[in-house]
Protein backbone atom coordinates (compact mmCIF):
# COMPACT_ATOMS: atom_id res chain seq x y z
CA UNK A 1 0.00 0.00 0.00
CA UNK A 2 1.62 3.31 -1.13
CA UNK A 3 2.12 5.81 1.90
CA UNK A 4 -0.98 8.43 0.56
CA UNK A 5 -2.70 5.16 0.72
CA UNK A 6 -2.31 4.77 4.26
CA UNK A 7 -2.77 8.03 4.97
CA UNK A 8 -6.09 8.69 3.03
CA UNK A 9 -7.19 5.48 5.09
CA UNK A 10 -5.90 6.34 8.53
CA UNK A 11 -8.13 9.67 8.61
CA UNK A 12 -11.53 7.17 7.85
CA UNK A 13 -12.28 6.12 11.15
CA UNK A 14 -13.82 3.19 9.56
CA UNK A 15 -10.46 2.03 8.15
CA UNK A 16 -8.12 3.51 10.48
CA UNK A 17 -6.94 0.07 12.53
CA UNK A 18 -6.12 -1.57 9.19
CA UNK A 19 -4.38 1.49 7.45
CA UNK A 20 -2.20 1.64 10.50
CA UNK A 21 -1.20 -1.85 10.96
CA UNK A 22 -0.12 -2.01 6.98
CA UNK A 23 1.73 1.24 7.67
CA UNK A 24 3.40 -0.80 11.07
CA UNK A 25 3.99 -3.67 8.54
CA UNK A 26 5.61 -1.63 5.84
CA UNK A 27 8.27 0.15 7.83
CA UNK A 28 8.73 -1.92 10.86
CA UNK A 29 12.01 -3.87 10.05
CA UNK A 30 13.71 -0.50 8.96
CA UNK A 31 12.51 1.74 11.93
CA UNK A 32 13.60 -1.48 14.04
CA UNK A 33 17.11 -1.68 12.50
CA UNK A 34 17.49 1.84 12.40
CA UNK A 35 16.86 2.05 16.34
CA UNK A 36 18.80 -1.44 16.91
CA UNK A 37 22.17 0.31 15.13
CA UNK A 38 21.76 3.30 18.37
CA UNK A 39 20.75 1.06 21.06
CA UNK A 40 22.73 -2.08 20.29
CA UNK A 41 20.58 -3.90 22.32
CA UNK A 42 17.52 -5.71 21.02
CA UNK A 43 14.91 -5.27 23.97
CA UNK A 44 15.59 -1.53 23.91
CA UNK A 45 15.28 -1.55 20.39
CA UNK A 46 12.04 -3.21 20.79
CA UNK A 47 10.77 -1.26 23.37
CA UNK A 48 12.05 2.02 21.33
CA UNK A 49 10.20 0.46 17.89
CA UNK A 50 7.06 0.30 19.77
CA UNK A 51 7.10 3.44 21.09
CA UNK A 52 7.99 5.21 18.11
CA UNK A 53 4.89 3.73 16.18
CA UNK A 54 3.01 4.84 19.20
CA UNK A 55 3.58 8.21 18.79
CA UNK A 56 3.54 7.48 15.04
CA UNK A 57 -0.32 6.73 16.12
CA UNK A 58 -1.21 9.33 18.85
CA UNK A 59 0.08 12.28 15.32
CA UNK A 60 -0.55 11.01 12.33
CA UNK A 61 -3.36 12.99 11.79
CA UNK A 62 -1.53 15.94 11.98
CA UNK A 63 0.84 14.81 9.57
CA UNK A 64 1.04 17.90 7.32
CA UNK A 65 2.57 15.93 4.13
CA UNK A 66 5.34 18.90 4.12
CA UNK A 67 7.70 16.24 4.73
CA UNK A 68 7.40 12.30 3.21
CA UNK A 69 6.15 10.01 5.55
CA UNK A 70 9.08 7.93 5.68
CA UNK A 71 11.30 10.41 6.89
CA UNK A 72 8.91 11.71 9.45
CA UNK A 73 8.56 8.39 11.04
CA UNK A 74 12.55 8.42 10.74
CA UNK A 75 13.03 11.15 12.58
CA UNK A 76 10.29 10.10 15.69
CA UNK A 77 12.36 6.70 15.74
CA UNK A 78 15.70 9.02 16.14
CA UNK A 79 14.51 11.51 18.56
CA UNK A 80 13.60 8.34 20.44
CA UNK A 81 16.94 7.07 19.93
CA UNK A 82 18.60 10.38 21.00
CA UNK A 83 16.01 10.83 24.18
CA UNK A 84 16.79 7.05 25.18
CA UNK A 85 20.85 7.33 25.15
CA UNK A 86 20.87 11.16 26.62
CA UNK A 87 18.40 9.99 29.05
CA UNK A 88 20.52 7.22 30.25
CA UNK A 89 23.38 9.38 30.53
CA UNK A 90 21.21 11.50 33.64
CA UNK A 91 20.03 9.16 35.02
CA UNK A 92 23.94 6.58 36.13
CA UNK A 93 25.35 10.07 35.71
CA UNK A 94 27.57 8.40 32.31
CA UNK A 95 29.96 10.57 30.60
CA UNK A 96 29.81 9.61 27.21
CA UNK A 97 32.22 7.51 26.97
CA UNK A 98 31.22 5.02 29.62
CA UNK A 99 27.80 4.51 27.39
CA UNK A 100 30.08 3.71 24.34
CA UNK A 101 31.74 0.86 26.54
CA UNK A 102 28.54 -0.19 27.65
CA UNK A 103 27.07 -0.41 23.93
CA UNK A 104 30.48 -2.00 23.01
CA UNK A 105 30.23 -4.72 25.72
CA UNK A 106 26.70 -5.80 24.33
CA UNK A 107 28.07 -5.37 20.69
CA UNK A 108 30.66 -8.32 21.80
CA UNK A 109 28.04 -10.36 22.97
CA UNK A 110 26.72 -10.51 19.79
CA UNK A 111 26.96 -13.86 17.97
CA UNK A 112 27.28 -12.58 14.52
CA UNK A 113 30.11 -10.74 14.99
CA UNK A 114 32.16 -13.29 16.74
CA UNK A 115 35.47 -14.35 14.88
CA UNK A 116 35.06 -11.55 12.70
CA UNK A 117 37.99 -9.04 14.45
CA UNK A 118 37.86 -6.23 11.97
CA UNK A 119 33.71 -6.12 11.72
CA UNK A 120 34.14 -6.03 15.28
CA UNK A 121 36.37 -3.19 15.53
CA UNK A 122 34.40 -1.19 12.82
CA UNK A 123 31.65 -1.24 15.15
CA UNK A 124 33.34 -0.45 18.34
CA UNK A 125 35.18 2.40 16.28
CA UNK A 126 31.20 3.42 15.25
CA UNK A 127 30.27 3.25 18.87
CA UNK A 128 32.99 5.36 20.13
CA UNK A 129 31.23 8.28 17.49
CA UNK A 130 29.08 11.08 19.32
CA UNK A 131 25.77 10.28 19.08
CA UNK A 132 24.39 13.02 16.23
CA UNK A 133 27.55 11.89 14.18
CA UNK A 134 27.09 7.72 14.75
CA UNK A 135 23.08 8.71 14.05
CA UNK A 136 24.59 10.49 10.31
CA UNK A 137 26.94 7.47 9.33
CA UNK A 138 24.49 5.12 9.81
CA UNK A 139 22.05 6.59 8.09
CA UNK A 140 24.62 6.68 5.17
CA UNK A 141 26.61 4.14 5.64
CA UNK A 142 23.42 1.44 5.85
CA UNK A 143 20.37 2.70 4.38
CA UNK A 144 22.56 4.80 1.95
CA UNK A 145 20.13 7.19 2.86
CA UNK A 146 20.20 10.90 0.17
CA UNK A 147 21.12 13.60 1.96
CA UNK A 148 18.29 15.85 1.64
CA UNK A 149 16.24 12.84 3.33
CA UNK A 150 18.80 12.91 5.89
CA UNK A 151 18.65 16.73 6.28
CA UNK A 152 14.65 16.42 6.78
CA UNK A 153 15.47 13.41 9.51
CA UNK A 154 18.10 15.07 11.66
CA UNK A 155 16.84 18.56 11.25
CA UNK A 156 20.44 19.64 9.55
CA UNK A 157 21.53 21.15 6.71
CA UNK A 158 22.85 18.99 3.92
CA UNK A 159 26.70 20.42 4.04
CA UNK A 160 26.66 20.06 7.63
CA UNK A 161 25.53 16.57 6.93
CA UNK A 162 28.17 15.88 4.16
CA UNK A 163 30.88 17.21 6.48
CA UNK A 164 30.08 15.25 9.54
CA UNK A 165 30.13 11.51 7.66
CA UNK A 166 33.15 12.92 5.86
CA UNK A 167 34.51 13.01 9.57
CA UNK A 168 33.21 10.13 10.76
CA UNK A 169 34.40 8.33 8.19
CA UNK A 170 38.09 9.60 8.86
CA UNK A 171 37.56 8.98 12.66
CA UNK A 172 36.59 5.16 11.93
CA UNK A 173 39.62 4.73 9.59
CA UNK A 174 42.00 6.41 12.07
CA UNK A 175 40.74 4.36 15.22
CA UNK A 176 40.87 1.06 13.15
CA UNK A 177 44.42 1.87 11.80
CA UNK A 178 46.03 2.55 14.90
CA UNK A 179 48.09 -0.08 16.63
CA UNK A 180 45.86 -2.10 19.55
CA UNK B 1 53.60 -3.87 6.14
CA UNK B 2 50.00 -4.02 6.52
CA UNK B 3 47.49 -1.76 4.13
CA UNK B 4 45.66 0.37 6.07
CA UNK B 5 42.03 0.10 6.90
CA UNK B 6 39.62 1.97 4.11
CA UNK B 7 36.23 2.30 4.79
CA UNK B 8 35.08 1.90 1.21
CA UNK B 9 37.04 -0.95 0.58
CA UNK B 10 35.88 -3.14 3.19
CA UNK B 11 32.83 -5.54 2.66
CA UNK B 12 29.47 -3.53 3.87
CA UNK B 13 26.95 -5.91 6.09
CA UNK B 14 23.35 -4.17 6.15
CA UNK B 15 22.94 -5.40 9.35
CA UNK B 16 26.12 -5.75 11.51
CA UNK B 17 24.07 -6.93 14.39
CA UNK B 18 22.38 -10.43 15.17
CA UNK B 19 18.69 -10.63 14.36
CA UNK B 20 16.26 -10.06 16.23
CA UNK B 21 14.56 -13.34 17.66
CA UNK B 22 12.36 -15.99 14.81
CA UNK B 23 8.87 -14.43 14.45
CA UNK B 24 9.51 -11.15 16.14
CA UNK B 25 8.21 -9.52 12.91
CA UNK B 26 5.49 -11.33 12.60
CA UNK B 27 4.60 -10.47 16.45
CA UNK B 28 5.42 -6.70 16.49
CA UNK B 29 2.39 -5.03 14.51
CA UNK B 30 0.20 -6.65 17.01
CA UNK B 31 1.79 -5.50 19.80
CA UNK B 32 1.70 -2.34 18.37
CA UNK B 33 -1.59 -2.89 17.85
CA UNK B 34 -3.03 -3.51 21.38
CA UNK B 35 -1.39 -0.57 22.69
CA UNK B 36 -2.87 1.87 20.47
CA UNK B 37 -6.08 -0.13 20.56
CA UNK B 38 -7.00 1.03 24.30
CA UNK B 39 -6.72 4.48 23.38
CA UNK B 40 -9.05 4.61 20.34
CA UNK B 41 -11.63 2.44 22.20
CA UNK B 42 -11.68 4.95 25.14
CA UNK B 43 -12.02 7.71 22.69
CA UNK B 44 -14.75 5.82 20.46
CA UNK B 45 -16.54 5.27 24.08
CA UNK B 46 -16.44 8.50 25.36
CA UNK B 47 -16.56 11.35 22.92
CA UNK B 48 -15.80 9.22 19.76
CA UNK B 49 -19.58 10.50 18.78
CA UNK B 50 -18.46 13.73 18.50
CA UNK B 51 -16.05 13.20 15.92
CA UNK B 52 -18.68 11.72 13.82
CA UNK B 53 -20.74 15.47 13.33
CA UNK B 54 -19.59 17.75 11.29
CA UNK B 55 -18.18 20.72 12.43
CA UNK B 56 -20.90 23.04 12.56
CA UNK B 57 -22.71 20.63 14.31
CA UNK B 58 -20.56 20.40 17.07
CA UNK B 59 -20.10 23.87 17.23
CA UNK B 60 -24.23 24.62 17.78
CA UNK B 61 -24.18 21.76 20.27
CA UNK B 62 -21.52 23.40 22.28
CA UNK B 63 -23.44 26.79 22.01
CA UNK B 64 -26.74 24.70 23.25
CA UNK B 65 -24.26 23.54 26.37
CA UNK B 66 -23.21 26.66 27.04
CA UNK B 67 -26.55 28.47 26.81
CA UNK B 68 -28.28 25.46 28.98
CA UNK B 69 -25.75 25.77 31.43
CA UNK B 70 -26.65 29.57 31.94
CA UNK B 71 -30.08 28.72 31.81
CA UNK B 72 -29.75 25.85 34.37
CA UNK B 73 -27.75 28.48 36.60
CA UNK B 74 -30.46 31.03 36.45
CA UNK B 75 -33.92 28.52 37.12
CA UNK B 76 -32.13 27.46 39.85
CA UNK B 77 -31.41 30.66 41.55
CA UNK B 78 -35.05 31.73 40.97
CA UNK B 79 -36.26 28.25 43.00
CA UNK B 80 -33.85 28.91 45.58
CA UNK B 81 -35.04 32.30 46.16
CA UNK B 82 -36.89 33.04 49.02
CA UNK B 83 -40.47 33.67 47.77
CA UNK B 84 -43.84 33.50 49.34
CA UNK B 85 -46.83 33.03 47.29
CA UNK B 86 -49.57 35.32 46.80
CA UNK B 87 -52.37 33.25 48.85
CA UNK B 88 -49.80 32.73 51.62
CA UNK B 89 -49.55 36.85 51.97
CA UNK B 90 -52.72 37.52 51.80
CA UNK B 91 -53.66 34.61 54.81
CA UNK B 92 -50.72 36.00 56.57
CA UNK B 93 -52.20 39.79 56.12
CA UNK B 94 -55.59 38.73 57.00
CA UNK B 95 -54.36 37.27 60.12
CA UNK B 96 -53.30 41.07 61.48
CA UNK B 97 -56.05 42.39 63.43
CA UNK B 98 -57.31 45.32 61.63
CA UNK B 99 -56.80 47.88 64.48
CA UNK B 100 -53.35 46.98 64.17
CA UNK B 101 -52.95 47.91 60.67
CA UNK B 102 -55.02 51.21 61.02
CA UNK B 103 -52.49 51.76 63.92
CA UNK B 104 -49.30 51.51 62.51
CA UNK B 105 -50.45 53.38 59.22
CA UNK B 106 -52.04 56.27 61.69
CA UNK B 107 -48.35 56.47 63.18
CA UNK B 108 -46.59 56.64 59.81
CA UNK B 109 -48.43 59.32 57.73
CA UNK B 110 -46.11 59.38 55.12
CA UNK B 111 -47.53 55.92 54.37
CA UNK B 112 -51.46 57.25 54.36
CA UNK B 113 -51.92 59.73 51.67
CA UNK B 114 -55.36 62.07 51.59
CA UNK B 115 -56.52 59.64 48.61
CA UNK B 116 -56.02 56.48 50.76
CA UNK B 117 -58.36 58.69 53.16
CA UNK B 118 -60.62 59.41 50.99
CA UNK B 119 -61.41 55.92 49.46
CA UNK B 120 -61.71 54.52 53.35
CA UNK B 121 -64.93 55.48 53.67
CA UNK B 122 -66.22 54.00 50.87
CA UNK B 123 -64.49 51.05 51.55
CA UNK B 124 -64.74 50.73 55.14
CA UNK B 125 -67.63 53.06 56.22
CA UNK B 126 -67.56 51.11 59.80
CA UNK B 127 -63.46 51.84 60.02
CA UNK B 128 -64.20 55.33 59.83
CA UNK B 129 -65.95 56.12 62.81
CA UNK B 130 -64.34 53.31 65.20
CA UNK B 131 -61.03 54.04 64.57
CA UNK B 132 -60.62 57.83 63.11
CA UNK B 133 -63.46 58.96 65.49
CA UNK B 134 -64.46 61.26 61.95
CA UNK B 135 -67.61 61.00 60.56
CA UNK B 136 -67.63 60.33 56.44
CA UNK B 137 -68.95 64.02 56.15
CA UNK B 138 -66.20 65.48 57.73
CA UNK B 139 -63.31 63.63 55.65
CA UNK B 140 -65.44 64.35 53.07
CA UNK B 141 -65.19 68.31 53.71
CA UNK B 142 -61.75 67.54 54.59
CA UNK B 143 -60.94 66.70 51.34
CA UNK B 144 -63.16 69.64 49.53
CA UNK B 145 -60.50 71.77 51.00
CA UNK B 146 -57.88 70.45 49.16
CA UNK B 147 -57.08 72.13 46.40
CA UNK B 148 -58.18 70.03 42.95
CA UNK B 149 -55.31 71.42 40.96
CA UNK B 150 -51.79 69.42 41.56
CA UNK B 151 -49.81 72.47 43.26
CA UNK B 152 -47.20 71.98 41.18
CA UNK B 153 -49.15 73.43 38.09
Amino acid sequence: MEDQEILVKFADPASRNLAFNQLVRKYQQKVYWHVRKMVVDHDDADDLTQDTFVKVWNHLGNFRQDASLYTWIYRIATNECLSFLSSKRRKFFLPLNDVSEELAAKMEADPSLAGDEVELKLQKAILRLPDKQRLVFNLKYYEDMKYEDMAEVTGTSVGALKASYHHAVKKIEQYINEPS
Amino acid sequence: MNTPFRLDDHPRRPQPLAPPPDGYFDRLPTQIMARVQPAASQESTAFGWLKALSLPLRTALGSVVVLGGFAATFLLNQSSAPTTPAHLAHANLASVPRTEMVQYLLASDERVSLSDLSELPVAEQDMVGEYLNVSPAEVQAALDEQPTEPSYL
